[in-house]
């Protein structure tokens, strides 16, 4: 269709990876821990993927991640489970989105196991939806430029744009932006 | 031959009917002017505040919702990506198979015409659904575009 033979793709080898072979249920259970114990590489991968905005570059993030959530569910199957099941038996069973709010004694008793034996505190209910600052090693891409045209209408003289104060006096009635 | 005795006839009684009331008879009323209006100003007061404690409540539920699936979204990108671009190397063998014997024909082009003029060769354009579907099932692709309207 639009793939001509000199995009550059990943062979099949390169994309094999051991996934994530967990249903959605699971995910919602252990959402806030696995986010917060694999926070980096969430970020590292998020960044990447929103500045280049291409998959092909942050295969290797996205591998990371995934690795780190594997660990994660892995962590909570050895050390876990029990508690792990009955929080997901409460979520599924309570309302059809996984309501956290619904779930309130079975999450506390998660939270403890999972704050005893892997280490990770539950972050606060809106932690995810707040801006993240993250400095990655990754050298910053350059920004677009735009291009420079020969015949494009000419600048006011210096002069003139230091006398006026207002956009109004700059560009008289023909501003998009004065108010109506 | 006795009197003949008159029949006792329909008569008022003694003193007269009554008068016929026909003025409306008004209810004895609690509300008036100032107690309909204490009313409604009571009933906004407690109203608003229950509406907007029950407005925190929900947005309270539905951040915390949000976080939980901000918080899930790598894994799934990161998964979906790897899939995405397994099936672009494969539809493109397919339509490399598909169209071998076709004179002149370059894959991902319509004869050497390329769809995109202006991007360069390895520039990443978004996939569309219609593309990944191009060599399954139509039904896998019905499904998906349709998923939607189940939820």
């Amino acid at each position: 269709m639009v793939i001509t033979s000199q995009f550059k793709l990943p062979t099949e080898e390169e994309l094999a990876v051991p996934e994530l072979n967990v249903s959605a249920a699971a995910f919602a259970t252990g959402a806030f821990h696995l986010g917060k114990y694999c926070e980096e590489p969430c970020k590292e991968f998020m960044l990447c993927r929103d500045e280049l905005g291409d998959p092909r570059k942050c295969l290797s993030e996205g591998k990371q991640v995934t690795a780190c959530g594997l660990e994660f569910f892995k962590k909570v199957k050895k050390s876990c489970l029990a508690e792990f099941i009955q929080y997901e038996k409460c979520l599924v069973s309570s309302s059809s989105n996984y309501e956290y709010a619904r779930c309130r004694k079975t999450q506390n008793v998660f939270d403890e196991c999972v704050k005893t034996h892997i280490g990770v505190e539950r972050p606060r209910p809106f932690y995810f939806c707040e801006p993240k600052i993250h400095d990655s090693k990754r050298p910053k891409p350059p920004t677009a430029e735009y291009p420079v045209y020969g015949d494009a209408t000419p600048k006011l003289p210096e002069e003139k744009l230091k006398e006026a104060k207002t956009t109004f006096e700059r560009q008289g009635i023909f501003d998009a932006g004065r108010p109506l | 031959m006795s009197k003949a005795v008159a029949p006792p006839q329909d008569l008022p009684p003694p003193g007269g009917f009554g008068k016929v009331s026909y003025e409306k008879v008004p209810h004895r009323t609690f509300f008036n002017g100032s107690r309909i209006a204490l009313t409604a100003f009571v009933s906004y007061a407690v109203g608003s505040v229950l509406y907007t404690m029950s407005c925190q409540r929900l947005k309270k539920i539905y951040l915390e919702q949000k976080s939980g699936q901000i918080a899930t979204q790598p894994f799934l990108l990161a998964e979906r990506d790897r899939q995405l671009l397994r099936q672009m190397r494969r539809n493109r063998d397919a339509e490399a198979e598909l169209m071998k014997d076709v004179e002149g024909w370059e894959v991902g082009t319509l004869y050497g015409t390329p769809v995109f003029s202006t991007l360069g060769e390895n520039e990443w354009v978004e996939y569309s659904a219609q593309s990944y579907y191009a060599h399954a099932d139509p039904q896998d692709r019905m499904e998906y575009e349709n998923s939607s309207h189940w939820l």
